[in-house]
């Protein structure tokens, strides 16, 4: 099923829109230019509202579109050519306007915030069953494939194509549901097997700003170029989040005390990261730090620890061990027998057995954060199918794209 | 099973990036209408579709074929078009609050139950009611029991289906998406009583 789709960084999107780029730089259509122009700056002179933002952008899209269809440069011009020139036009206005619309109320980031934190909790331990996905549409590389591609939806300013990226997630799972229903053991369920497959994606994806981006495709995707199967799949989307904003025990298969526990670990787990960034890194630091073990070993640990989370912990024992062989132990009670101690020892005895258990209760719940947010998301290598509709174009060329002028 | 015979052409599917067809304009000879399929889980809401999909052999015909959107032609005897955009949803109760997402701007919706599980025939009863609440008043409405073919284990009589489409001024019909059926009998009614726009 894998129909490979060439992935050049020439994409017909990034031609028409320097074609759309070369014709605007012709002096015949220095009028079309003016009116661009006027309606970016005249953008600046509202206040954010996204409602009518939305829809003074639609209404000049349209009201374009009628001067491009009469406008000689485009005399005679099919109607796919004016489709691309619109392309072109909506990609520069956006990417002009992109930091004045793109999540343009407090309310947007805090939503992005919360629907993000709610994710990254349910990504502790949520598990296919708990949506009832049949172990046949189980598939590791598909939903990694699935995962990277609504990943990239933050990668790019224009509408269309961030929608491209949901068009392709969306289009993985769709040929991984008609696999599995080639293999004869399973009947196709349609949008049965696909929505729960797409809410499991976009769990384990955890799409930057998904609220933000959704509502900015919504608003500022052309009108006419949002129906049919993209807006079929943008849909989708937009229940996916909606079913994981408003998810609670009894939304999945899950014992409800169990699905509350989870939780509550889940938001312990999070906090850590805030309040020291980086537990392997901190650990490391710290060694080396208190210990002058050396560069040597440091760097050795922290090139090792690329490799891999569970390598990188063991290393992290490894380097203990040698901290302790190096510099004698922080912890000097380990050798002592109870009648050697006195009542003076008492107060550092205390204070050690203080420090052990905050170091092993911070190592405990960062490694748990850590071995259910990275590992299960972090080994993929290769990729499938690529089945998808276009390649958005590198990151290369969409900067020449951002700050290209007319 | 009768919904996993043959696959549809691969590339039937892929969205044709820049084409004007999504714009095209829907004049009195050629409709563009969004279908969408409400009903439980395991109806074989998806399977009468890919029947009605497949079915099809005009070649002039674009089709489009996912797991879960399809798209489909058909002519009719008065030489017009219907272009049928279907939405299928996830018929699992949790996803329930969801389906108003999908039939906002639906122009039909075709309500699909089991005859051999009262259980849907109730479940399409409620989507029926929130059809009649919260969708567009216009739309065109289709009870469809499904699974005829399965005879010796009805449970839902069709004179108990056909009552409540009348009551509910529904078009009613029995198919087998597995012996194909009443499939494409279904779409073409519903595509007799669709509105027309006033031709010009």
């Amino acid at each position: 099923m894998e129909t490979a789709t060439a992935s050049s960084s020439s994409s017909p999107a990034s031609i028409s829109f320097y074609d759309f780029l070369d014709r605007m730089r012709n002096p015949a259509s220095l009028d079309l230019v003016r009116s661009i122009k006027s309606f970016i700056v005249s953008f600046s002179f509202y206040a954010p509202n996204p409602e009518s933002d939305g829809k003074r952008v639609q209404d000049f899209f349209l009201s374009m579109e009628t001067s491009i269809r009469d406008h000689p440069l485009w005399a005679g011009a099919s109607d796919e050519e004016i489709d691309c020139a619109m392309e072109g036009l909506e990609k520069y206005v956006m990417t002009k306007l992109f930091s004045r619309a793109f999540a343009c109320c407090p309310d947007d980031l805090r939503i992005d915030q919360e629907i993000a934190e709610k994710i990254s909790m349910l990504q502790t331990f949520l598990r296919p069953e708990h949506l009832d996905i049949p172990t046949i549409l189980r598939s590791e590389s598909s939903w990694l494939l699935a995962e990277k591609e609504l990943g990239k939806i933050n990668a790019h300013k224009a509408p269309r194509e961030k929608l491209l990226c949901i068009m392709n997630c969306c289009r993985v799972i769709n040929n991984l549901l008609l696999n599995a229903s080639m293999s004869e053991k399973h009947v196709l369920a349609g949008a049965d097997d696909f929505l729960p497959v797409l809410i499991y994606v976009t769990i384990k994806a955890n799409p930057p700003q998904l609220h933000s981006n959704l509502k900015f495709i919504q608003l500022y995707r052309r009108q006419a170029k949002l129906t049919s199967e993209a807006a079929y799949y943008f849909t989708n989307l937009v229940s996916a989040k909606s079913f994981i904003v408003d998810l609670h025990a009894k939304s999945l298969s899950i014992d409800e005390i169990e699905f509350e526990e989870n939780m509550q670990v889940a938001k312990l787990a999070n906090k850590v990261p805030d309040e020291d960034p980086c537990p392997t890194r901190d650990g490391e630091d710290g060694l080396r730090r208190e210990t002058g073990v050396g560069t040597f070993t440091a760097m050795n640990f922290k090139e090792r620890s690329n490799s891999g989370l569970q390598y990188s912990f063991n290393n992290l024992f490894e380097l203990a061990k040698m901290h302790m062989i190096v510099t004698g132990s922080p912890y000097p009670f380990m050798q002592a027998e109870a009648r050697d101690l006195t009542v003076g020892d008492v107060e550092r005895l205390l204070r050690l057995y203080k420090d052990v258990v905050d170091k092993y209760t911070n190592l405990c719940t960062a490694y748990r954060h850590l071995a259910s947010s990275k590992l299960e998301s972090g080994h993929f290598k290769g990729s499938t199918a690529s089945c998808c509709y276009e390649q958005p174009e590198t990151s290369v060329s969409r900067q020449r794209e951002d700050g290209a002028d007319i | 099973m009768g919904c996993s015979s043959s696959l549809p052409d691969r590339n039937s599917g892929r969205l044709s990036g820049l084409n004007s067809e999504n714009s095209g304009a829907t004049d009195a000879k050629n409709l563009r209408v969004k279908l969408v399929l409400l009903g439980d889980s395991g109806v074989g809401k998806s399977c009468i579709v890919l029947r009605f999909v497949r079915g099809q052999f005009d070649p002039t015909s674009k089709v489009t074929i996912g797991a879960s959107f399809l798209s489909q032609t058909i002519a009719l005897q008065d030489s017009t078009t219907v272009k049928f955009e279907i939405w299928d949803t996830a018929g699992q109760e949790r996803y329930a609050a969801l389906a108003p997402l999908y039939y906002r701007g639906a122009s039909v919706a075709v309500v699909v139950y089991d005859i051999t599980s009262p259980e849907s025939f109730q479940k399409a009863q409620y989507w029926v009611k929130e059809l009649q609440k919260h969708g567009s008043p216009d739309m065109v409405m289709a009870l469809v029991g499904n699974k005829a073919d399965l005879l010796e284990n009805r449970e839902v009589s069709d004179q108990d289906g056909m009552e409540y489409a009348e009551k509910n001024r529904m078009f009613f019909i029995e198919t087998s998406a597995k012996t194909a059926d009443n499939i494409n009998q279904l779409f073409e009614e519903i595509a007799k009583r669709l509105p027309r726009p006033a031709s010009s």
